[in-house]
């Protein structure tokens, strides 16, 4: 346990990195868990502001739109470039069906 | 820019230019470790090629002018990694717009500059290559994330680099190293390129020995891009000749929450030089108050990794990057992120998952827009009575290498300055402003309002000419 009131536990470190695909070995568990509750409590400052109200401004400017013409991406070469692993134009990856989570 | 004049007019080949740049990098970098990667067969292609443009009679604002580029912008040719074991041997497809746009005006690209992992940090510690130091003190860090392009300007190696800003990036280093350091309103300058952390906020910008460099480079690089959908259409203006204005008529605020309790004695007493320059200079000279800045740094830790823990998702070693071996996809993507993020990445990908997981989401993610379009109201009614609001770049000078290492938060706030100008998506430049008793410099920040540069240009042309520092070559590398 905690010596106060923690935001952020070992178990949602657990949780979080499993969201984020990350691992979080056992033995660096603490000061993970310790330095974001750190920043988790200095974040908790914004308490004070209400949790309800405007979002955000609506002074952005809308979005501007270029005609819809096809242009290289250069998406086929920065993968033949790029990928560990590529056959017939597509990048290659490991069985997906029947292992991990 | 000198280079760029004497090229131009042909008393200079850029051929020769590129010569003694390499020559110095070759005698300095050793020490300062400001670069990644030089890559002088593609310069001198370059060169050649910008020779040969100059001789056929085209006006190059740029001619043959040395820059280093971050390592998180593409350039063809070379490999863009962001610092990061995960995008190692990455080959980009084509030039970053901002690139692009330097090598149509003359730019040769000398090399890759060193940066925080994927512009994560304050110090350039977090680059997974190598460390980059200050040339003002080699046991001092040079600032970041743009640490590499940053020491590379101050120590002469290069005329100008290109930076990029998401809480500080451009403006913290620059005044760490005693350069400017500008980053523009936010969609000034196209995005397309610039490998992504946080796309409400990240900015490219200018790193230079002057405020006219600064202006000339930015001119270049600015205006709308159809690969950009955030870039703004605004005219850029004339921000080189709003360098020589001054700022009769101007009104120059000083950040009152600026003056906070544990303000560095010395940062203090430089910002009243800096207040008494521009009252010599016939600016009208006030207080003015932004209630929220001091929550920017909360807002931002929320914001900033909620958007990085999105755009990272991508980096899974399938399109890019060293694969390590894995039975199946799941574990694919765990062993290859696990191995290529380094240890700030992740804290700020948990941060940022954190905030935006079911259950937080109100509280944190939710409640930081709020904030940050608060903080955007308090700037607008501070400009409606100022034209520039100035405040310190750093809270302190330059630190020691490893002295905050162990300690996030601290780290984080080093960028108490410099963040707020990016939530509300502001023109901020950083301008050297005298030095410490140590030696090391010390630098103001001068913010305008959206799409404010010329403003913004002509106050830190005026301030420039005021404090009138000599440039000579700093200690470190002297």
């Amino acid at each position: 346990m905690s010596s106060h009131s923690s935001a952020v536990t070992p178990d949602i470190v657990r949780r979080i990195a499993a969201l984020a695909r990350l691992r979080v070995p056992d033995d660096e568990l603490p000061v993970w868990t310790r330095q974001l509750d750190r920043i988790v409590s200095y974040i908790d400052q914004l308490r004070e502001i209400p949790e309800t109200g405007p979002a955000a401004r609506d002074a952005a400017p809308a979005t501007p739109l270029r005609p819809d013409l096809p242009r290289d991406g250069h998406g086929d070469r920065a993968l033949a470039e790029n990928a560990a692993e590529c056959a017939h134009g597509f990048g290659v990856v490991p069985r997906v069906v029947g292992g991990g989570e | 820019m000198a280079t760029a004049d004497g090229v131009r007019s042909r008393q200079l080949s850029a051929e020769e230019v590129l010569g003694e740049t390499l020559a110095r990098v070759g005698a300095l970098d050793g020490r300062v470790g400001a670069f990644l990667e030089v890559t002088p067969d593609l310069a001198l292609e370059e060169a050649r090629t910008v020779d040969a443009r100059v001789a056929a009679g085209e006006d190059l604002p740029l001619a043959g002018v040395p820059m280093a580029i971050k390592d998180n912008m593409w350039v063809s040719g070379r490999q863009a990694t962001c610092a990061s074991r995960i995008l190692r041997g990455f080959r980009p497809p084509a030039d970053a717009t901002a690139v692009s746009r330097l090598r149509s005006a003359g730019a040769v690209f000398v090399g890759r500059a060193n940066m925080d992992e994927f512009a994560m940090g304050s110090s350039t510690e977090n680059s997974s290559v190598q460390l980059t130091r200050n040339p003002h003190d080699l046991d001092r860090i040079p600032g970041g994330s743009s640490g590499g392009s940053a020491a590379a300007v101050a120590a002469g190696m290069v005329p100008g680099a290109l930076g990029s800003d998401t809480g500080g990036s451009i403006r913290q280093p620059a005044a760490c190293c005693g350069v400017v350091g500008f980053k523009p309103t936010y969609g000034r300058v196209s995005r397309y390129g610039l490998v992504a952390f946080a796309s409400s906020l990240d900015q490219i910008g200018p790193l230079a020995r002057s405020v006219a460099d600064s202006a000339r480079v930015y001119r270049v690089i600015a205006g709308p891009d159809p690969l950009d959908s955030t870039s703004s259409t605004e005219d850029p203006g004339d921000p080189e000749s709003a360098v020589g204005k001054g700022t009769r008529g101007l009104t120059v605020g000083f950040l009152e929450e600026a003056q906070a309790e544990g303000l560095d004695a010395e940062v203090a007493g430089n910002v009243d030089e800096v207040r008494r320059a521009f009252a010599s200079a016939g600016a009208q000279v006030k207080s003015v108050s932004v209630p929220r800045a001091p929550d920017a740094i909360a807002i931002y830790y929320v914001v900033a990794s909620a958007e990085a823990s999105s755009n990272l998702a991508r980096y899974d070693s399938i399109r890019y990057g060293p694969r390590p071996p894995a039975t199946d996809l799941a574990s694919l993507y765990v062993e290859s992120r696990t191995k290529g993020f380094g240890p700030e990445v992740k804290r700020r990908i948990l941060l940022g998952t954190f905030a935006l997981a079911a259950g937080y989401y109100e509280a944190y993610y939710g409640r930081a827009m709020r904030a940050r379009a608060a903080l955007s109201d308090d700037f607008e009614r501070a400009f409606g009575e100022v034209d520039v609001i100035v405040c310190p770049s750093i809270p302190a000078p330059a630190f020691r290498i490893g002295e905050k290492t162990d300690d996030p938060l601290t780290m984080y706030l080093s960028d108490i300055f410099t963040v707020p100008a990016s939530l509300a998506g502001l023109p901020a430049i950083a301008v050297p402003s005298g030095y410490s008793r140590e030696g090391l410099p010390l630098g103001v920040q001068i913010l305008g309002p959206r799409f404010g540069e010329e403003n913004v240009f002509a106050a830190a042309g005026a301030l420039e000419r005021e404090l009138a520092l000599p440039d000579e070559m700093p200690r470190g590398v002297g």
